[in-house]
């Protein structure tokens, strides 16, 4: 199979695209056949539709790469699909407001808050679906794990009033972001390749000093998502530094403080200073 | 004519998402090994590849470019590197053609004649009209790649669109499925062809829409998202693995300061390649979703060796080997690999750790992570405010960054030169932000 083929070139698909052409070729088809067999597939459609993409797929051979494809270091698939994915998408595409019960922390329950769908945003990291919506009378971005979700009806909305709700998201989204500035320590230049690696999951841009011959990235991250780049820069040890932010300095830190503790009296001026790099 | 490479594409996109926009174009063009002259028409292709496809064209400079193809989550639904793979380059009048073809069988059954006969009607004056052979090769090429099929076993042949996923679901069916497939090529690998599904499901669910509604509601957190950029290797490795044949390819190691060097078949790029031949058996691919990286597993004359999809270029199929030879590199692999955290072959050894529960008051989202991304670790002990987790591994080297990531919650306990490395790593980390 050849990702690149004749018929995937941009002249052929724009082409179509303005003759109104749906072309499917058995590359996808055989790439659907494949997922179909994973237990996501149960959750995704009705029992009828799956039947039927079944019986359309009957003579296609399905794309094959268990046997020579691995995966290493991947989180346990506890979720890919979820049931409530299906209704949610419409309430999000007709923008149609909701009435939505959660359970809060130790089992607390949220009961009929009035909201508005804005997302539906799956963790790569905790595996895991979640709903971005906006309630209405707190004036507030919610993220609300789907597994936490009781109960779900579509409520009336003025499309002027969900008008007015997407602009306040995209200020709420805009007022949370922010910009941490991280080197990469010189002695580890040769890993830069992974380092970026690390940090393409992120909005990001690199300055490159020719002079110093210094890599600076500049990422930036939603509030709530300091921990996870805070993990990242854990993740990395030695090999970045965080140069600007001054709360993540302080929880690096606190981290490294803390975490030295924990080793008590080992950690003596003389302790071995071993490096390997990994 | 040599078949067309796109290694130079995919070093160059590669490059420029990765480092954002942090290079000049002398700057960029010298560290893939490419001429000034060679980055601006790479650049153009893809610009106009971009151009086409999404109708934005981006402005002069590749820092913009990267700019229009920089990773912004909210309004990224888009997979944008796809384009890469509608790189394949094709006669004007080829496409022309397919794209005429395609839409003449879009709501009718031809015959090969008719076809010509559509064709010869509807080109525009400046594309020469087709023979008959021509017309003939073109069904061939699109029955091939399963885009349109025979309608009847006698002849003539009549020809139809082969589109009846779209045909026989309904709308609602259709936006399961346009969201099945979202969510798939997202979360697994491989992911090309599914983008591409979905790519062609989301115009048809646009073109049919009543009123304008937006695709858009699924977002990705933390996703590698230029993992599909190595796919363009995939598919060749799987099937050298699968014919049990040696591939030959350009090997730039990561660490060396090029990335790509042009053929040396075309004399304006002549230039010494700097990276090494390498001839080896295939045995597996590996991705790792620590980095978002591929790899290659092979046999070599010195054992096992491990290469980085992103350093493998001139990629091409060799001579087979016998079954059994085949079978023991694979079986001796799969043996070494047991205990390896990502690739590590090296000598197992049993790492131990401590991990530290958050308060009482909140959720347990240590242990939640040890469990999930914790592989075939297992808790041996659990106290009130700690509990132990034990794993036999392949060297400590590739586990660790995964245990420093938990900070202060995690103390390594065993193996002892590891808990004095970890010591040490903590020191140096403080030592970098001590001035606070």
């Amino acid at each position: 199979m050849n990702p690149f083929e004749k018929i995937f070139n941009y002249q052929v698909i724009s082409r179509l695209d303005d003759s109104g052409t749906f072309m499917v070729t058995a590359h996808e088809r055989a790439w659907l056949k494949k997922m179909l067999k994973h237990p996501a597939a149960e959750e995704a459609f009705t029992p009828e539709t799956r039947q039927k993409l079944q019986g359309l797929l009957q003579s296609i051979e399905e794309l094959s790469t268990s046997d020579y494809l691995t995966e290493k270091a991947k989180s346990a698939e506890k979720q890919v699909y979820h049931p409530l994915l299906r209704i949610l998408r419409r309430h999000i595409v007709e923008r149609s407001g909701i009435r939505i019960s959660f359970q809060v922390k130790r089992g607390r329950v949220q009961p009929d808050r009035s909201g508005l769908a804005y997302k539906l945003e799956y963790s790569m990291v905790k595996r895991e679906w979640y709903l971005l919506w906006y309630d209405l009378r707190r004036h507030a971005l919610m993220s609300t794990r789907l597994s936490k979700l009781i109960s779900i009806a579509p409520e009336p909305l003025d499309p002027a009033a969900a008008d007015q709700v997407y602009e306040e998201i995209a200020r709420t989204l805009d007022s949370r972001k922010t910009e941490t500035v991280l080197e990469v320590v010189r002695e580890y230049h040769k890993e830069l390749s992974r380092i970026l690696y690390a940090f393409s999951c992120f909005e990001k841009t690199v300055e490159y000093d020719e002079e110093q011959g210094t890599y600076r990235l500049r990422v930036c991250v939603l509030g709530d998502e300091v921990e996870y780049l805070l993990s990242k820069i854990r993740f990395l040890g030695k090999r970045v530094r965080i140069l600007e932010g001054d709360y993540l300095k302080r929880r690096m830190l606190e981290a490294s403080t803390k975490a030295l503790e924990r080793y008590g009296d080992e950690v003596s001026p003389n302790a071995d200073e071993v490096e390997l790099s990994s | 004519m040599a078949k067309e490479s796109f290694d130079k594409e995919i070093q160059f996109l590669r490059m420029l998402v990765l480092t954002s926009g942090a290079y000049s174009r002398q700057q960029f063009a010298e560290r893939l090994g490419i001429s000034v002259h060679t980055f601006d028409k790479t650049l153009r292709r893809l610009k106009d590849i971009v151009g086409t496809m999404y109708q934005q064209l981006p402005q002069e400079q590749s820092k913009e470019f990267a700019e229009a193809i920089r990773f912004n989550y909210y309004e990224s639904a888009d997979p944008m590197l796809l384009f890469l793979f509608r790189a394949k380059s094709l006669k004007g009048s080829e496409s022309v053609r397919y794209s005429l073809l395609l839409a003449a069988l879009n709501d009718q059954a031809l015959t090969a004649m008719e076809l010509m006969d559509y064709c010869c009607g509807s080109l525009p004056a400046d594309i020469p009209l087709p023979d008959e052979k021509t017309i003939r090769s073109d069904l061939k090429y699109l029955e091939e790649v399963g885009v349109i099929r025979k309608e009847s076993a006698s002849r003539p042949y009549r020809y139809r669109l082969d589109n009846d996923l779209v045909r026989e679901l309904t709308e609602e069916e259709l936006y399961d499925l346009y969201d099945f497939v979202d969510v798939m090529a997202n979360t697994q690998i491989p992911s090309v062809q599914g983008y591409l599904l979905r790519d062609g499901l989301k115009k048809h669910l646009l073109r049919n829409q009543a009123e304008p509604l937006a695709l858009d509601h699924f977002l990705y957190k933390y996703h590698y998202y230029s993992r599909i950029l190595d796919e363009a290797h995939l598919f060749t490795l799987l099937d050298a693995i699968r014919h049990r044949r040696r591939v030959r390819f350009l090997y730039f190691s990561p660490k060396a300061d090029k990335s790509y060097a042009a053929q040396n078949t075309n004399p304006l790029f002549e230039r010494e390649s700097e990276g090494k031949l390498e001839k080896t058996l295939p045995l597996k691919v590996v991705y790792d979703h620590q980095y978002g990286r591929w790899y290659l597993l092979a046999s070599g004359r010195e054992g096992i060796r491990k290469y980085r999809m992103e350093g493998m270029t001139q990629l091409e199929e060799e001579d087979p080997v016998a079954e059994q030879v085949f079978a023991e590199k694979a079986a001796a692999l799969e043996e070494r690999m047991r205990y390896s955290w990502l690739l590590d072959t090296g000598r197992p050894v049993t790492v131990r750790a401590r991990f530290f529960n958050p308060g009482h008051f909140e959720p347990n989202f240590v242990r939640e992570r040890v469990l999930l991304q914790g592989q075939w670790g297992q808790i041996v002990a659990e106290e009130e405010e700690s509990f132990i987790y034990e794993i036999k591994v392949n060297g400590t080297t590739e586990i660790k960054p995964w245990l420093r990531s938990f900070g202060s919650s995690c103390e390594v306990l065993e193996p002892l030169y590891f808990r004095r490395e970890m010591i040490a790593e903590w020191k140096e980390i403080q030592a970098y932000y001590e001035s606070v």
